[in-house]
């Protein structure tokens, strides 16, 4: 009979496969709770304990240059830039940790572009971003789990979906529906009596 | 703040403690009759100037009426269902009005006699009839828009103040479901400018009525208010919340004791007391103001103070349409049906009524995060999602129940150091077979609109908190009289939903208003009489 030498370095490995091989299967298997367990530890979050403050002129110029590709996959106009600039100037100055998200997104942006991201032309930007797989901003809980490229992961989690949601909260995004009045912008009263035009 | 005196005692000759829907109009009937009223108010004045940073503020989530106090709205809650205050109360001038729906519905003539009809609860020491004139005051006093095509009110002696806001686009539809399921719907009377009313603009349809920018949904720190400072003989004092009432040796209410932010205790003395803080609050106000001779609190020998907590159970049901329905452009709806809310057998089931919703599902945001989408697909995604969704609401009747209750728990403490309210709400049979019913109601009319889709959502609560010094002739088995004066306490008052003894379907605060009005005119014969 063959049997190999039991070493504290194999012993290791053999557990470390077990553990892993369990892991994978939980993950197939996807029970809630462990879905639950593995989202509440190893989800990328927002610093708390950040300071909150400003962005430069060139991280704004950035993050709308990002945007742009997500929001609408075309060049905004100055409105609808505004907009942005006041949804990402308010978290960065009211909320702990949006500030550094915002940095760090708009580095790890010029990281992938080599250069300043906001001066590409806009398809490279999309292909840019499209390659690194920015805009699957529905990050599955197993990807949580990758020890590699985690402030990619943060962007996606994070920067993205709030990107996306200050947007279409915005008027941009009643006027994408075709409202020019909506909640917080007061109208003519007897609009609502009939179909829009 | 309007800073108190510097002496630690002011004189007034009714102290009213809350500056909402009760006590405002109690301030205003009152001080109209040239009679002294200071009213003090736990919250600030809310600066009307500021009301496009309140509504930023309400879109993003953030409700702007709470307590600028750390700890002040500190609360805790048992029972099967999780009653929270935050959302679901306002401290200010104004009070609960600040942010409410504005729908102005009197209470039916059943709803005054459930035992006599129905042989459940209790009925009410008053009668929709005794009630009706005080109705048509507070809808005066309010503004409210409406019309008379409601086949299930009970007689109204006056017209509607102000025309109906017309149906909305929605509405079109649903009648057309509801012509062919033979149900009845009529517009929903609302405490709205449909045109320009009492100094007030037209409503401009602005979508955030929790926080309404123009004015045009009445509050009392717009309506009331205002208008009985000007007379000269109302004081309100703001940012000072009421610990306690003290009382002598005879049983009468000598001064209520509060304190600002600076925690120092202060004292008014009154020959009148009226307590209008809100359901809860004013149940705390009483337990905590127990002594000797009102070891459980004060007005309580009946040990009824707190219990019969009730508030109106709710459920949305929603279904998804082919066409367009053009939601979210304005912030309130427009048709009801009461015809699920009177004229039935309400002893094992009870009563409800259908709001058929102008807004309902999800926001284009919503739809966007949700999409998974980017770029020029993700608008189409938004564009192509948006508006398909109708929503009806269902408001359901609940029965008092000795087990819901606002007690005090000494394990937690607010911003004074005094224990904060513990809210223990559950609902029964009684409300799950209204809720069942009404569901398939609801849902008969979304699939005969062809709705795919169909949902209901979670149970919940309204705003309302009813019940916890309800009303009565025998001292034994209520906390007021039928004038809203303390059994125990012959110048205490309590005023507000907390008097209900019922709680009908309907929405609380125009009874209110009426109750009130028709307590003030009591108090001010009381007082002439003295």
């Amino acid at each position: 009979m063959y049997s190999l030498p039991v070493t504290r370095r194999r012993m290791l490995a053999v557990f470390v496969a077990a553990a892993g091989a369990v892991l994978a299967l939980l993950l197939l298997w996807r029970p809630a709770r462990l879905a639950r367990l593995t989202s509440r530890l190893f989800k990328p979050r927002l610093d708390t304990a950040a300071p909150t403050g400003s962005l430069s002129e060139s991280e704004m110029d950035t993050i709308l240059a990002f945007a742009a590709v997500l929001v609408e996959g075309r060049e905004l106009s100055a409105e609808e830039r505004g907009y942005l600039v006041e949804h990402v100037s308010e978290r960065a100055a009211q909320t702990p940790g949006y500030l550094a998200l915002y940095r760090r997104t708009a580095a790890v942006l010029d990281g992938l572009a080599a250069g300043p991201f906001r001066s590409r032309p806009l398809l490279e930007r999309t292909s840019l971003v499209t390659r690194h797989g920015l805009t699957r901003y529905d990050v599955r809980i197993r990807e949580y789990l990758t020890p590699v490229r985690r402030e990619i992961l943060a962007v996606r989690a994070l920067a993205v979906p709030d990107l996306i949601g200050g947007y279409y909260s915005s008027p941009a995004g009643w006027a994408t529906v075709g409202y020019g009045a909506f909640p917080g912008r007061c109208g003519e009263l007897s609009r609502y009596t009939k179909a829009e035009a | 703040m309007s800073a108190p005196a510097p002496e630690e005692t002011r004189e007034t000759t009714v102290c009213i403690v809350g500056a909402g829907a009760a006590g405002g109009i109690m301030a205003l009937e009152l001080a109209r009759r040239g009679i002294r009223v200071t009213v003090l108010e736990s919250g600030p004045r809310h600066d009307f100037t500021r009301r496009s940073d309140y509504t930023r503020r309400f879109i993003k989530g953030e409700n702007p009426w709470q307590s600028p106090l750390p700890g002040l709205d500190r609360h805790t809650t048992s029972g099967d269902v999780e009653y929270r205050l935050e959302w679901n109360r306002a401290r200010g001038v104004g009070g609960s009005t600040l942010h409410w729906e504005g729908y102005a519905l009197r209470f039916h003539a059943d709803d005054f006699r459930m035992r006599s009809l129905h042989g459940t609860a209790e009925d009410w020491p008053i009668s929709y009839d005794d009630l009706e004139p005080y109705y048509g005051r507070a809808e005066r006093a309010l503004g409210v828009a409406g019309t008379s095509d409601d086949p299930w009110a009970s007689p109204r002696s006056t017209a509607f103040p102000l025309p109906a806001f017309p149906m909305s686009f929605s509405d079109g539809l649903f009648t057309d479901a509801c012509r062919r399921l033979g149900i009845g719907l009529h517009h929903l009377p609302q405490a709205r400018n449909s045109i320009a009313y009492g100094g007030r603009m037209q409503c401009r349809a602005c979508g955030t009525c929790h926080v309404c920018p123009t004015g045009a949904k009445a509050s009392t720190d717009l309506t009331h208010i205002p208008q009985a400072e000007s007379t000269g003989y109302a004081d309100v004092l703001t940012e000072v919340t009421v610990l306690r009432l003290e009382a002598d040796r005879g049983g009468l209410v000598r001064s209520a004791v509060y304190a600002g932010a600076d925690r120092r205790e202060r004292r008014l003395t009154a020959r009148v007391f009226v307590v209008a803080a809100g359901g809860v609050e004013t149940a705390r106000l009483l337990l905590l103001s127990a002594s000797p001779d009102f070891p459980n609190g004060i007005a309580n020998r009946s040990g009824l103070v707190g219990r019969y907590f009730t508030s109106h159970p709710l459920i949305d049901v929603t279904g998804r349409v082919a066409a367009r329905v053009y939601p979210y452009r304005t912030g309130f709806s427009t048709a009801m049906s009461n015809q699920f809310a009177a004229r039935r057998d309400r002893k094992n089931r009870g009563a409800f009524y259908l709001e058929f919703m102008n807004s309902a599902g999800p926001l284009p945001h919503q739809i966007a995060a949700s999409s998974g989408a980017w770029g020029p697909e993700l608008a189409k995604r938004v564009r192509e999602e948006f508006g398909r969704t109708l929503g009806i609401r269902v408001y359901t009747e609940q029965l008092p129940d000795t087990g819901n209750s606002v007690t005090l728990d000494g394990t937690v403490k607010d911003y004074f150091g005094n224990p904060v309210p513990r809210l223990t709400y559950g609902i029964g049979p009684y409300e799950r077979s209204a809720i069942a019913e009404a569901q398939e109601v609801a849902e008969g009319i979304l699939r005969a609109l062809g709705a795919k889709d169909i949902r209901t959502g979670a149970v919940w609560y309204a705003s309302h908190q009813l019940g916890t010094h309800r009303m009565g002739r025998a001292p034994t088995s209520s906390v007021v009289d039928q004038n809203l004066r303390a059994h125990d306490v012959p110048n205490l008052y309590l005023v507000g939903g907390g008097c209900f003894v019922t709680a009908s379907a309907s929405q609380p605060t125009l009874t209110i208003a009426a109750l009130a009005i028709r307590a003030a005119e009591h108090i001010a014969e009381v007082l002439r009489g003295a």
